[in-house]
């Protein structure tokens, strides 16, 4: 017989809309569940995804400026490098912050149960624990199971072909590395292991790099990566993958492929992640999953059960730790009956490369695609004085407005910290600005924030480019 | 011709130094007789002052704020040509036709839709002239309806409806002709001159028809989806916890942003206007009583504070209706008499309570409409197929309304037994709240004090309450002779929107026929 418990919250998974549900149930005075099928909490994102990668990109980021400085008279030696330090100090700060969280749950008297947890009925979650069974009946549930890499059915299960919670080990960074998809993720990977001396081969299968962005946001990036790495190969796609001893042979057709099979020492899967819908028993407590793995909720992440709550990858896109974290406490809020809804009006996206590439709101590829009129404002990094004291000066902060009201539709910014930039016009968004309240809103000088200002003043016509460099190239910045 | 005449403040009923509270007309006005002018109040009432003729008015003496006698002058007025002659030429033109006005004094004019804040297309929901109607300035002549609200399009003269243009179902703009009235005196024709409709809010004689159409211009906005809104995610939550349609509210932050006080503001007067449809009472003055003599105050009971507010729903919530009818218990009583000593030797009292309560339930039993409450929405009425009932006990904390249960399996000793120790259970604070809650109808016994009838308010979620008063001998009419009967009279209050006059008639009725001859209860 399993160990019976009784809850009023369960909340299966412990990723960052898991465990913000877990959190704020439970300070709503909830007695709160929260099981995880793995030993440490904080799912992909601390465990296996954006911290870990982060930890990496960082050091990757002070490899390229260190090297970057021996043009401008500052000279450092070749970094030794060495992976196994490097991958223990990453793990070091992943368990920092799973610790800290492990320390939170408790404070909270959040009870968490390790061990994969199905649903057995509408009131009751089997979770099987390295101690036996255990049935939890709950009053409330939240799915918060999340998402995982996607493989391809015709790339064999080989060592040396792995996603990113693999490339995070840094199994070998001195090597032939292809990264089949052009993503986010795969760009990150790419970006880490190129830093740290592999020789990079990306394939897409569409014709521009991040799809999804805006093509003039990512061409910088573009044109940053494809001088350092072996092959940018778009509207391409892998055929077939042969394992071999002395390397793994990759077939490749489209646009840019190379007729003969090409031999890499590691592949990088990198072509999208999938919801875990079915693995979780949902049939069982009668919640509906989509044949991909989604589970359908409303405003307020209620699944089609009504005591069933869903939040994050789960839900759909866009899977992101920074969309999980508020639908997990919009989803604890509404069972502790408080009349909260999940109804943003933008969700920006984040590529951590260098430089960064961010977008929030519309997009100019969406807006054609969907005849939104709109209008924009784009300001050239070039024109700042904070850029070009970075030594990087590719950035473009572009904002789009309506061209009827001048409130902000979206923005597209690349450069080093673009990601940090986006908020900015993520509240701006929220808020309704116009394109006067972002001008007339002082930033302070020099940084790269004040990049978005100047945007909008560039759409508003009084931008007056005081850091001007070149002054030709703002002028046509401004006709434009 | 014209002369000036002053209009002045009539006997106030020796009131002085009045406020003025509402000036209603304006130089230039045209005004028939009757017609306010100003609104006075005093500490007592407030009044209206109507107009003692019909003119236009050229000067207003008085305004809001100032303070009035009898005598003082309101306005001047410019009396028509002849005033007596034009009330009979209006009482002729309601007779008679159009003809028989002198020509100088009667013009047609074509009324159109004035500005209705860009709306276009607007349905007409509602024409309420037809032709030889007399109509007085301000009078609604059509009603729209946009998809934001519905207006009443109101005459900008005083005359006679020659003919409506306008059928129900119409669509209308700005501009569109509504009728052609014939206006019957000079005055209005210098009042208001024929214009056309894009200065029809101007100044002069129009200046009531404005406001009368721009109250609902502020929800006339452009249609805005819910990504227009501008306002922010703290606003826009807000809006969701109180169930607003953000389009409904005017921003009044910089380029007229939705700030949370709009949000508040909006709620604040909504709820005032359902209070205006007339829910809640208007508060009561604040009086200081000491100034009549000396006080003392002391805080209400936690018991008669919730007994207060669950009263004061009930009363406010529920339509009451109350039946009175007398049952004759003599019978009864003689029968309570010759067995009291049963309850007697087991140390508690045979009431007739007890025996009423028996005969509630039967009649519950018969008419199950008064076993039931009315579901939350309304929609529905649920039938209990159990039998509790109330009981009103009077302790020194006040008014508490234990329930026994499942009286129908009760006998009349049990019951009158189970009442001695709950009402001494609840003299002593000791009843629990699931003593008190659950009740299909209650009843409230004043039998033991005095008093002939009273008017109970239902209690809970009840739809139905019995009120007992004292038993009496009566003289009742029977077999050609008075006699003396004792008479029990019932109070029955009852929810109007669940049971018809008939039902309660027939109730007490039946409850007066058990109480006559308990052999029913066994029927």
């Amino acid at each position: 017989m399993a160990e019976q418990k009784q809850t009023q919250v369960v909340v299966l998974g412990s990723g960052p809309g898991g465990y913000t549900a877990a959190f704020r149930a439970a300070d709503l005075g909830k007695k709160v569940i929260l099981v995880e099928r793995f030993s440490n909490i904080g799912g992909v994102c601390l465990n296996v995804g954006c911290i870990p990668s982060k930890a990496l990109l960082h050091v990757a980021k002070v490899i390229d400026e260190a090297d970057a400085l021996s043009q401008h008279g500052v000279k450092f030696g070749k970094p030794q490098i060495d992976p196994k330090r490097l991958v223990s100090w990453k793990d070091g700060v992943v368990k920092r912050l799973t610790g800290g969280l492990a320390a939170l749950a408790k404070q909270r008297k959040v009870e968490i149960m390790t061990g994969e947890g199905q649903f057995i009925d509408d009131h009751h979650l089997k979770v099987t624990t390295d101690k036996g069974d255990v049935t939890i009946e709950f009053e409330h549930a939240i799915i918060a199971a999340g998402s995982e890499a996607v493989r391809l059915p015709f790339i064999p299960e080989d060592p040396r072909i792995f996603t990113s919670t693999g490339a995070l080990q840094l199994p070998n960074t001195q090597c032939n590395m292809l990264v089949i998809g052009g993503g986010i993720i795969g760009l990150e990977m790419a970006n880490v292991y190129h830093s740290l001396g592999a020789k990079i081969t990306i394939v897409e299968f569409m014709n521009q790099l991040m799809p999804g962005a805006d093509v003039d946001i990512v061409k910088p990036l573009h044109k940053r990566v494809e001088k350092r790495y072996q092959n940018i190969w778009l509207e391409t796609k892998v055929t077939a993958v042969e394992a071999k001893k002395d390397g793994l042979y990759v077939t490749f057709e489209g646009k840019n492929a190379p007729t003969k099979p090409q031999k890499f020492d590691q592949i990088l899967l990198s072509v999208g992640r999938s919801p875990n819908g079915h693995r979780i028993g949902a049939d069982k407590a009668g919640v509906q999953v989509d044949e991909r793995g989604f589970i359908a909720v409303d405003h307020q992440l209620r699944t089609n059960v009504d005591h069933i709550f869903a939040v994050g990858d789960i839900v759909g896109q866009p899977m992101l730790a920074h969309k999980s974290i508020p639908q997990g406490k919009i989803a604890a809020e509404v069972i502790a009956g408080m009349k909260h809804y999940f109804e943003p009006r933008a969700i920006a996206s984040v590529a951590y490369t260098d430089p960064e590439v961010a977008w929030v709101g519309l997009t100019e590829t969406q807006a054609k695609a969907e005849n939104i009129p709109y209008e924009k404002g784009v300001f050239p990094w070039a024109a700042s004085g904070r850029a070009l004291s970075n030594g990087r000066e590719e950035g473009i902060t572009k904002l789009l407005f309506d061209p009827t009201t001048q409130r902000v539709l979206g923005a597209g910014i690349i450069g080093t910290q673009a990601g940090d930039l986006i908020a900015e016009v993520a509240l701006a968004i929220e808020m309704g600005c116009d394109a006067q309240d972002i001008a007339l809103t002082i930033h302070p000088h020099p940084t790269l924030a004040e990049t978005v200002a100047q945007a909008a003043e560039a759409f508003e016509g009084t931008i007056t480019d005081l850091y001007l460099p070149k002054k030709k190239k703002s002028d046509k910045q401004r006709a434009a | 011709m014209s002369s000036q005449i002053e209009i002045k403040v009539p006997d106030l009923g020796g009131a002085s130094e009045v406020d003025v509270i509402e000036v209603m007309v304006a130089s230039g006005d045209r005004i028939a007789k009757d017609d306010s002018l100003i609104t006075l109040e005093s500490d007592k009432a407030s009044m209206d002052i109507p107009a003692p003729q019909e003119g236009v008015v050229t000067q207003v003496k008085l305004k809001e704020g100032d303070k009035a006698s009898q005598g003082d002058v309101i306005l001047l007025l410019e009396a028509l040509p002849s005033a007596e002659a034009t009330k009979q030429s209006q009482q002729q033109t309601t007779k008679t036709e159009t003809t028989s006005a002198d020509a100088n004094q009667t013009t047609e004019q074509t009324i159109v839709v004035p500005d209705i804040g860009g709306a276009t297309d607007v349905d007409v929901i509602e024409v309420m002239v037809t032709p030889g109607d007399q109509i007085t300035k301000d009078d609604s002549l059509i009603t729209l309806e946009s998809d934001k609200a519905s207006m009443d399009v109101p005459s900008p003269y005083s005359g006679t409806m020659k003919s409506v243009v306008l059928k129900v179902g119409a669509k209308v703009s700005q501009g569109d002709a509504i009728a052609v009235i014939e206006i019957t005196d000079a005055a209005a024709n210098q009042a208001a001159p024929i214009q056309p409709p894009e200065t029809v809010s101007s100044e002069t004689a129009t200046k009531s028809s404005t406001p009368a159409a721009t109250p609902s211009s502020p929800t006339q906005q452009q249609t805005a989806s819910s990504n227009e809104i501008y306002a922010g995610p703290a606003v826009r939550r807000m809006a969701r916890e109180f169930d607003l349609d953000l389009t409904q509210i005017i921003g009044t932050g910089p380029k007229g942003r939705i700030q949370t006080q709009d949000v508040q503001h909006f709620v604040k007067q909504r709820m005032q206007a359902g209070r205006g449809v007339g829910l809640s009472v208007p508060t009561p003055p604040v009086v200081d009583f000491s100034q009549f003599g000396e006080v003392t105050s002391q805080p209400l009971t936690k018991i008669k504070r919730l007994t207060g507010e669950n009263v004061h729903r009930n009363w406010l919530t529920i339509p009451h209706v109350t039946q009175f009818d007398q049952a004759d218990i003599t019978e009864l009583e003689a029968f309570r008499q010759a067995n009291k000593h049963h309850a007697e030797q087991q140390g508690f009292k045979l009431t007739p309570l007890a025996f009423i309560m028996k005969v509630v339930v039967k009649a519950l039993q018969t008419f199950p409409q008064f076993n039931a409450s009315l579901d939350p929405s309304g929609q529905q009425l649920i039938y209990k197929k159990y039998f509790h009932l109330g009981v009103a006990v009077e302790t020194p904390n006040g008014l508490v309304v234990p329930v026994i249960r499942d009286v129908d399996g009760k006998g009349v000793l049990a019951l009158a037994q189970e009442l001695a120790s709950i009402s001494q259970k609840a003299r002593e604070k000791r009843l629990m709240p699931n003593e008190m809650t659950g009740s299909c109808m209650s009843i409230s016994s004043l039998g033991g004090i005095g008093g002939t009838a009273f008017t109970p308010i239902i209690n809970g979620t009840d739809v139905a309450i019995l009120g007992i008063s004292r038993a009496s001998t009566q003289p009742v009419w029977q077999h050609d002779q008075f006699i003396p009967r004792l008479m029990l009279p019932l109070s029955l209050s009852y929810d109007h929107r669940v049971i018809d006059g008939a039902e309660a008639a027939r109730f007490t009725q039946y409850l007066a026929d058990c109480l006559g001859d308990i052999r029913h209860l066994v029927l």
